[in-house]
């Protein structure tokens, strides 16, 4: 039998030492790690929770902001599946994303601008659930006293703190206490939905701008502060800063300048346009915009039995004077004769005229009558056949109802003589040829004007007209 | 029978083997106090290098939401200090709406529409609250109306950075923030660096 040594014994406590050394070294390390990867991912967590909660946020105002444009394209199906109750319109709430975010929005309207075009505000709150332990992570790290993360995340753990704090609209109303699920961190953003007037710029064309033409020009005043004078190079004058609101905003990268001034900011959709002693305002390659279709507005009354069609010499005198918002509205199979629209009596006159079919022929509308003509076809006429003493473009506004079929509608002016009009034609090719000098806007899917053609922009077009779209123009956040 | 004499050999070999023994102790002690010291180092380092890198995130995260939701923004010619204008969206004691009905105070006003020579425009008050992000000492404060909030502090000398951009139709700020890791020997900012673009959501293109 062989006999263990007592040498052996000795380095079994040896291996003994070692083995708990590492151990103890292992706990230490483990200890580090557990410390780290949970501190990291709590806070993680809660950071991602915070990001993800604007965005659900900021979703759900988007929805609203597309029913608030439905009011326009789609009236009949403008906040459909929503509880309308006391003039606020509720959305369902929505659960969407991989991290089952939600969203709930409100919208009612709070003001009717002059033009009868209400403004809505959108208050949204988007909800994402905090995942990990009940604890905040890096607060107090600071110093005694001074909170950190919990300053700006503000973590419902246990209970929502809006609705025990603020009410569950944040008025101060119907505070309550009330239990959460799971922990969720919550966010909340107030938009405006503002309407888009028609004529905002001297030129918008949706695909392809070319002009002004090198004896041209593009500038802009007011109608408000008297009839039209040229004055963007005259810092001194009075109006000059009316002057140089001559934009041109093109929603692609087809621009053309053709050597003639534009006192005005430039705007494409990916262009690039340079800076250029042409070009007198700024420059912005990267500002698309939406141009939706243009349809007859569904508000109008109903037409007057005559006349239906002007292939003479024709006077239209209105039977009332009618308002912005009624106006006397006539269908008109074709307009190629000779077309005069008188006052009805002494007072203002507002008339509105649908054209099924080409215009070929002359429009006059005198002073005192504001008239709207919303076309079909296609218009063809010399600018003397576009007849408005008044050089009020407000007064004369020409829209084209957009084609089902994706066709192009054509406006093509010849010259010669000027005018004073604005056309909304979406969906219409514009051309311009000659030396017309037009007072006005022009709002198309592509521009030409060569040879002398001048455009000057009334800026007080861009009060006027029916809403044709809404923007967001205010964004806050409700950070309580 | 002779007897073994191993106990005379083993008192010698005890002394050469304790001392082997002792010098095998004292290396092994040495490295575990030595990677004992090392790991608690390692564990602060980490423990400060990751709780900077969240008062990054949070002075961006701060500088974000505020600039989203601002009408205007300036940067100092230093780049280290922000001033953003910021709708007054919430009923403050003192202002009529306050004075006529206290029980609103705190409450979000209802918007209004103004008409300006650049167009409509819509306002929740007069005048707006001024958010100033700035550096005071170790801190970054963050000042709104003259109430003072530290939202960031720390011995790694975080150092904000931010740039205001403004074009025709938009608006938007680039900020950066960096620490110096105090467990480095040198000014080693570069891996530190958390880079941020908010755009002035009241400030948008078309």
């Amino acid at each position: 039998m062989r006999r263990r040594l007592p040498g052996a014994a000795e380095q079994g406590n040896v291996l003994l030492c070692v083995i708990c050394t590492i151990g103890i070294v292992s706990v230490i390390g483990g200890n580090v790690l557990l410390n780290c990867t949970t501190r990291f991912n709590a806070a993680s967590s809660q950071v991602r929770a915070w990001k993800e909660s604007l965005y659900a946020a900021e979703s759900g105002g988007d929805i609203a902001y597309a029913e608030v444009r439905k009011t326009i394209s789609n009236p009949t199906q403008a906040f459909s599946g929503w509880n309308y109750t006391s003039g606020v319109y509720s959305s369902p709430q929505l659960t969407f994303g991989a991290n089952n975010l939600r969203t709930s929005s409100k919208a009612d309207v709070f003001y009717v601008d002059g033009n009868g075009n209400p403004w809505y505000r959108v208050r949204s709150q988007g909800t994402a659930p905090v995942r990990g332990l009940k604890r905040v992570t890096m607060d107090d790290r600071m110093s005694v006293g001074v909170r950190g993360d919990s300053l700006l995340r503000k973590i419902d753990f246990n209970y929502d703190h809006f609705a025990a704090t603020y009410g569950p609209n944040g008025d101060n109303q119907n505070k309550a206490v009330l239990a959460v699920n799971s922990p969720q961190l919550t966010r909340r953003i107030e938009l405006v939905a503002s309407p888009v007037t028609p004529f905002e710029a001297a030129v918008k064309a949706k695909t392809a701008f070319s002009g002004p033409g090198s004896a041209g020009l593009i500038d802009s005043y007011n109608s408000k502060n008297g009839a039209y004078q040229f004055v963007a190079n005259n810092p001194s004058h009075p109006h000059y800063s009316d002057s140089r609101s001559g934009g041109v905003m093109v929603n692609s990268a087809d621009f053309n300048m053709n050597q003639g001034p534009i006192y005005g900011s430039v705007t494409t959709n990916g262009g690039n346009v340079k800076p250029s002693n042409l070009i007198k305002g700024t420059i912005d390659n990267n500002v698309p915009f939406t141009l939706p279709p243009f349809s007859l507005p569904s508000n109008l009354p109903l037409p007057q039995t005559s006349p239906t069609t002007v292939s003479s010499t024709t006077t239209i005198t209105p039977p009332t004077p009618g308002t912005a918002n009624n106006p006397t509205y006539y269908v008109l199979s074709a307009l190629t004769g000779t077309l005069t629209i008188a006052k009805s009596g002494t007072a203002e006159t507002y008339v509105a005229i649908r054209v099924r079919n080409d215009i070929t022929g002359k429009i006059t509308v005198n002073n005192g009558v504001h008239a709207v003509v919303y076309f079909e076809g296609d218009i063809s006429v010399k600018a003397r056949d576009i007849d408005n003493p008044s050089n009020l473009a407000a007064n004369l506004q020409f829209y084209g109802i957009t084609p089902t079929d994706g066709s192009s509608q054509a406006i093509n002016i010849a010259p010669p003589g000027n005018f004073a009009a604005a056309f909304y034609a979406p969906g219409a090719d514009f051309r311009v040829n000659g030396n017309p000098d037009i007072i006005g806007a022009i709002v198309c899917k592509t521009y030409y004007g060569n040879g002398n053609t001048s455009l000057h922009y009334d800026r007080a077009l861009n009060d006027i007209g029916e809403a044709v779209d809404y923007r967001i123009s205010s964004y806050v956040e409700d950070t309580r | 029978m002779k007897l073994s004499t191993s106990l005379g050999k083993q008192a010698g070999s005890t002394l050469s083997e304790m001392m082997i023994g002792l010098s095998l102790s004292a290396v092994i002690a040495v490295a575990a106090i030595t990677t004992s010291v090392g790991l608690q180092k390692s564990f602060n380092a980490v423990d400060n290098y990751f709780a900077t890198h969240m008062q990054q995130i949070r002075i961006i995260d701060y500088l974000s939401r505020d600039v989203k939701r601002g009408l205007a923004v300036t940067t100092s010619t230093d780049l280290q200090s922000v001033t953003v204008s910021v709708p007054n969206y919430l009923i403050q004691p003192g202002d009529a709406e306050a004075v006529a009905d206290p029980s609103r105070i705190g409450t979000p006003r209802t918007p209004t529409v103004s008409y300006t020579t650049s167009g409509p425009q819509v306002n929740y008050s007069a005048n707006a609250s001024t958010v100033v992000y700035q550096v005071n000492g170790m801190s970054i404060v963050r000042v709104e109306n003259g109430q003072v909030t530290t939202i960031a502090a720390s011995t790694d000398q975080l150092v904000p950075l931010t740039t205001d951009v403004e074009l025709a139709n938009t608006e938007y700020t680039n900020s950066s923030v960096t620490f110096r890791p105090i467990f480095t020997s040198t000014d080693q900012r570069s891996g530190t660096t958390i880079c941020s673009t908010a755009y002035l959501r009241n400030k948008r293109r078309g």
